[in-house]
């Protein structure tokens, strides 16, 4: 027998005899679960539905979900909103959401001018169900910012806010499960991150940038 | 999604860790779809080698060592006769022992070549090295399991008669 033909046999050994482990199916829904962006966006292609239609699908199906979703490539606003999903996820993790605790704006509107060169907007939205929990500071994009701790029900939001000439267009973006907002009000630039569902982290946007257009 | 499961099941050598491959391999697809160039599988199945790889290194970390340290043993192999395999009389189970005691380069080489039929480039690619050596890694994987599976063979027929 000849190398080749021992090579051979061994090769259709495997391909006929050894085990084939078929994904089992409870894992293409279990990636479903796990992956962040879902179905609460109808107008969206439902991409998703590559995993469960198997590799020989997930080529054209890819292709597409990239056409459309091609606005999220990386550029400056993923790049930060992923430090300020990490910030966030940070200090939520490390208990430390806030260096100052009050829920009264006039404390925590001198502690944040004071440690920074702007003095940020600090708006009272408990009566609209937002409780004011505290401030801190943050890096984000290489210089410290001030971060507003709200929390909604049992939902915490942080809202990153700092000074900005450009009028930063209006985002929304959902990462690993977090909803994250940004928009520009009175010079400022506002991102908001939380657990929070979609529609009530889209009143607080409306509502921070109202208190803010109007002191 | 199934080449993805049974290459994470081969290298992982379990089923809860081969889905938990996998599924950290979607999450990282869906993250960094920018990383696609050409074709999807390849590409998919790249990042599937890489989280198992990630995951050999934490919990086996045994498995990457002495992946081509074997060089006598290899010298060895090459040289000797090849024998006649009985591969009828090998039960499946011995066979899939065999191959799950190669070492996780040879392995994941031959689960890509024989089991999902990719050319020598696309394997270069997925296990990120050369195409000589994956070739040479082939024909390696090849041999250590003809070896394997003689030694095998040769110690379990006497023990049938004890």
């Amino acid at each position: 027998m000849t190398r080749e033909e021992a090579d051979r046999e061994i090769s259709a050994a495997i391909r006929e005899h050894a085990d084939y482990h078929r994904a089992p199916g409870s894992l293409a829904s279990e990636i479903r679960a796990a992956l962040p962006l879902e179905s609460e966006a109808p107008q969206r292609p439902r991409w998703h539905f590559w995993l469960v239609q198997g590799a020989a699908m997930a080529g054209v199906a890819l292709v597409t979900w990239a056409a459309t979703m091609g606005y999220l490539r990386p550029g400056d606003d993923e790049r930060r909103a992923g430090e300020i999903l990490a910030s966030h996820v940070g200090a939520t993790l490390g208990k430390r959401l806030y260096e100052v605790a009050s829920s009264d704006q006039h404390t925590v509107k001198p502690w944040l001018s004071s440690r920074l060169a702007y003095s940020p907007p600090v708006a009272d939205l408990s009566a609209q169900g937002f409780e004011l929990l505290g401030a801190r500071i943050d890096h984000i994009d290489g210089r410290q910012v001030a971060v507003l701790a709200y929390k909604r029900h049992q939902h915490v939001i942080d809202a990153y806010v700092w000074p900005s000439r450009d009028r930063a267009a209006e985002l929304e973006l959902k990462r690993d499960g977090f909803n994250l907002a940004r928009f520009a009000s009175g010079g400022m630039e506002f991102w908001l991150v939380s657990d929070l569902n979609r529609n009530e982290l889209g009143d607080f946007t409306r509502l921070l940038a109202h208190s803010n257009a109007t002191p | 999604m199934d080449a993805a499961y049974n290459l994470a099941r081969w290298l992982t050598r379990n089923d809860q860790d081969a889905r938990d491959v996998v599924q950290e391999a979607a999450l990282r697809a869906y993250r960094f779809l920018d990383g696609l160039r050409g074709e999807a599988k390849p590409w998919f199945l790249t990042l599937v080698r890489n989280s198992c790889m990630t995951w050999l290194k934490a919990n086996r970390p045994s498995e990457l060592i002495g992946m081509d340290s074997d060089a006598a043993e290899l010298q060895r192999i090459e040289h000797e006769t090849p024998e006649t395999l009985a591969i009828d009389a090998l039960d499946r189970r011995l066979l899939n022992e065999a191959l799950a005691a190669l070492p996780a380069g040879f392995r994941e080489a031959l689960i890509l070549r024989e089991m999902e039929d990719f050319a020598y480039k696309d394997i270069a690619r997925i296990t990120g090295v050369p195409i000589g050596t994956v070739m040479s890694r082939l024909a390696r994987g090849r041999r250590l399991l003809a070896a394997s599976l003689q030694a095998i063979s040769r110690a379990s027929s006497p023990k049938v008669r004890e």
